[in-house]
């Protein structure tokens, strides 16, 4: 059950860039990501599905770029809660494989998923209304200036995520 | 415990980093907004608090059990506080099968929230089996941290041979004092008809025998039998094995032994046991159900030890070894020192039965079906039923089992010499 619904993920995220641009070489990309997620699914893989998930965006980025679509933030958001749940979908149907579950496991862990998906959705459309009254105070601002300010930031704000995962808690005794 | 982050973070930071560049690169800032809700779940994946504790309570359904019975391992869970999820998993011992139910289990627990996990082994062969206590692990959202510990309840349940009724154990030659279920040579009190004599004064009426009183003409009494008790020492050869843990060589002579201890004991004799191996090891003859958990429990630890000490029976004191015993030595006679220690036993007069456990199943166990395999075996068979007929010529007395089948049809083409009445008491 979980292996079909992580299918579906898939599905839905490969189709992602091919409903941009549904010809070649986008639709070549992302039948390579669909085969690698999909096996990565079947195995219960999560490196295989970031794989797949990875060539999935890149096919995405190639649709994007050679069509030339508007910028659409609600894709986008659709775009990262499919990737977030397929992953958190996938890791846990690895762990929890031949094992038994207790009662309200699932329902929990789906309520968990929902609260975090819905909390990164608003997080993204409160970040793309903040951008959009950025850039209309700051069009007269150079492009170079801007680019530099949010590559900046990105890089900034990747290094404080991977300080707080990575960093190990002092070792409490429970 | 503590939260330590999980592989799934290198999962997430790689698709945000890929939706980061791939949105720098190309100046789309729909790529970037991908990236948002990723890191959003990666800091709400992060755990900083520790985590709430659990209390474990571990039980097994029984200490003691035979072999292929079924141990129900019964597990009760109970938060302080809400765990989401929280995962166990108690690791199976060797040669224990799961039965019923799962050894792996995931739980979502409110504060306060108890829940009990229950699934049965099947304990496959004689060993003390040790359980630890399972391996506790608290999951965060998404799986992006987890905590770990290892709940240290260990508990050891014995799983003893299993045990199958012997109807006809070798007889023993010579009888002890107490009362038993063995007819012995002298005569006395007892329901076994005797000799027939003359009546002499102190007889009882009861005892004339009327039909010789009439043909002599002259009173005449029917002597009978005393029922005596025997001491059986078994002895286990432990200085070689063959095949696989659990259905070797030593296993099946494990087996025999109990099979043999239960049936001389429920017939009142006093059995000891010696095991001649690496460590010699023994136990005192003696009778009842104590002593057979005494032996039960000494033969559940018999292995190999390897050593290049060799010990001689010499050694055994004759309180452990007695002389009038009946010895009954379970080996594969693999190993010269214990054809060696047999042989000496015989030429001292000890009444010893060999019990000759063949290797042979316990080794097809081991190694791969074939025309090769079957071949091997088929000359292994002629070679040992050689060996065994130059003991037998030697003077030991030699009966072939094949540890799988039962020990009662073995033992049922032993011919045993009949009661020495010099030497009985």
């Amino acid at each position: 059950m979980m292996r079909l619904a992580a299918a579906v993920l898939v599905a839905i995220l490969v189709g992602f860039p091919v409903a941009v641009m549904p010809g070649p070489p986008v639709t070549w990309l992302a039948a390579v990501a669909l085969v690698v997620a999909g096996a990565g699914v079947a195995l219960l893989s999560v490196t295989l599905v970031t794989v797949g998930a990875s060539l999935a965006l890149i096919a995405h980025t190639i649709a994007l770029v050679i069509v030339q679509a508007a910028v659409d933030p609600v894709a986008a958001i659709g775009v990262a809660v499919t990737l977030v749940i397929l992953l958190a979908l996938v890791h846990f149907a690895d762990r929890v494989h031949g094992a038994a579950l207790g009662p309200g496991v699932i329902a929990t862990q789906v309520r968990q998923w929902t609260a975090i998906v819905a909390a990164g959705a608003l997080a993204a459309t409160t970040l793309t209304m903040v951008a959009a009254l950025l850039g209309a105070a700051l069009a007269t601002a150079t492009l170079p200036m801007v680019v530099a300010t949010a590559a900046l930031g990105a890089l900034l704000a990747v290094a404080g995520v991977i300080a707080l995962t990575t960093r190990e808690d002092p070792p409490r005794v429970s | 415990m503590s939260w330590r982050p999980t592989a799934l973070n290198v999962s997430f930071l790689t698709l945000a980093g890929w939706a980061l560049f791939l949105g720098l690169l190309t100046g789309r800032a729909d790529l970037v907004v991908i990236a948002v809700p990723l890191i959003v779940a990666l800091a709400a994946g992060r755990r900083t608090a520790a985590p709430s504790p659990v209390q474990i309570h571990h039980a097994v359904s029984a200490e003691r059990v035979l072999e292929d019975e079924r141990l129900t391992v019964t597990v009760t869970i109970r938060a302080e506080g809400a765990a989401p999820l929280v995962e166990l998993l108690e690791p199976l011992p060797p040669r224990v099968e799961l039965e019923r139910g799962s050894h792996h289990a995931f739980f979502s627990l409110r504060a306060g929230e108890e829940v009990g996990w229950e699934f049965v082994l099947r304990c496959g062969s004689r060993q003390r089996l040790r359980l630890g206590g399972p391996h506790v692990r608290l999951w965060g959202p998404l799986g992006l941290a987890a905590g770990e510990a290892r709940f240290r309840a260990p508990q050891t349940v014995a799983v003893y041979p299993h045990l199958t009724s012997l109807r006809h154990p070798p007889r023993p030659v010579r009888t002890q004092t107490y009362v038993g279920n063995h007819v012995s040579p002298a005569q006395g009190e007892g329901i076994e008809p005797g000799d027939i004599r003359p009546f002499a004064p102190g007889d009882h009426v009861r005892h004339v025998n009327w039909r010789a009183t009439l043909r002599h003409g002259a009173l005449h009494v029917t002597q009978h039998h005393h029922e005596r008790n025997a001491d059986v020492v078994l002895l286990l050869d432990t200085l070689s094995d063959v095949g696989p843990p659990g259905a070797s060589v030593v296993d099946a002579a494990v087996r025999g032994a109990a099979d043999l201890a239960a049936a001389y004991l429920a017939r009142k004799d006093r059995v000891g046991l010696i095991e001649y191996g690496g460590q010699l090891r023994w136990v005192k003859p003696g009778s009842g159900r104590a002593q057979f958990q005494r032996l039960l429990d000494t033969l559940l630890d018999a292995s190999v030890v390897f050593t290049y000490v060799t010990r001689d029976l010499d050694l055994v004191p004759p309180r452990i070894l007695p002389p009038q015993a009946l010895v009954l030595a379970l080996s594969p006679l693999l190993d010269a020192r214990f054809v060696r220690a047999a042989g000496d036993l015989t030429a001292r007069g000890f009444d010893l039965v060999v019990i000759a456990v063949s290797p042979a199943p316990a080794a097809r166990a081991a190694v791969r079906p074939g025309p090769v395999a079957d071949l091997a075996a088929r000359l292994w068979d002629l070679e040992r039923r050689a060996e065994l007929d130059a003991h037998r010529r030697r003077g030991l007395s030699i009966v072939s089992w094949d540890g799988v089948g039962p020990l009662d049809a073995a033992l049922a083409s032993l011919r045993r010499p009949r009661l020495r009445r010099t030497l009985a008491r």
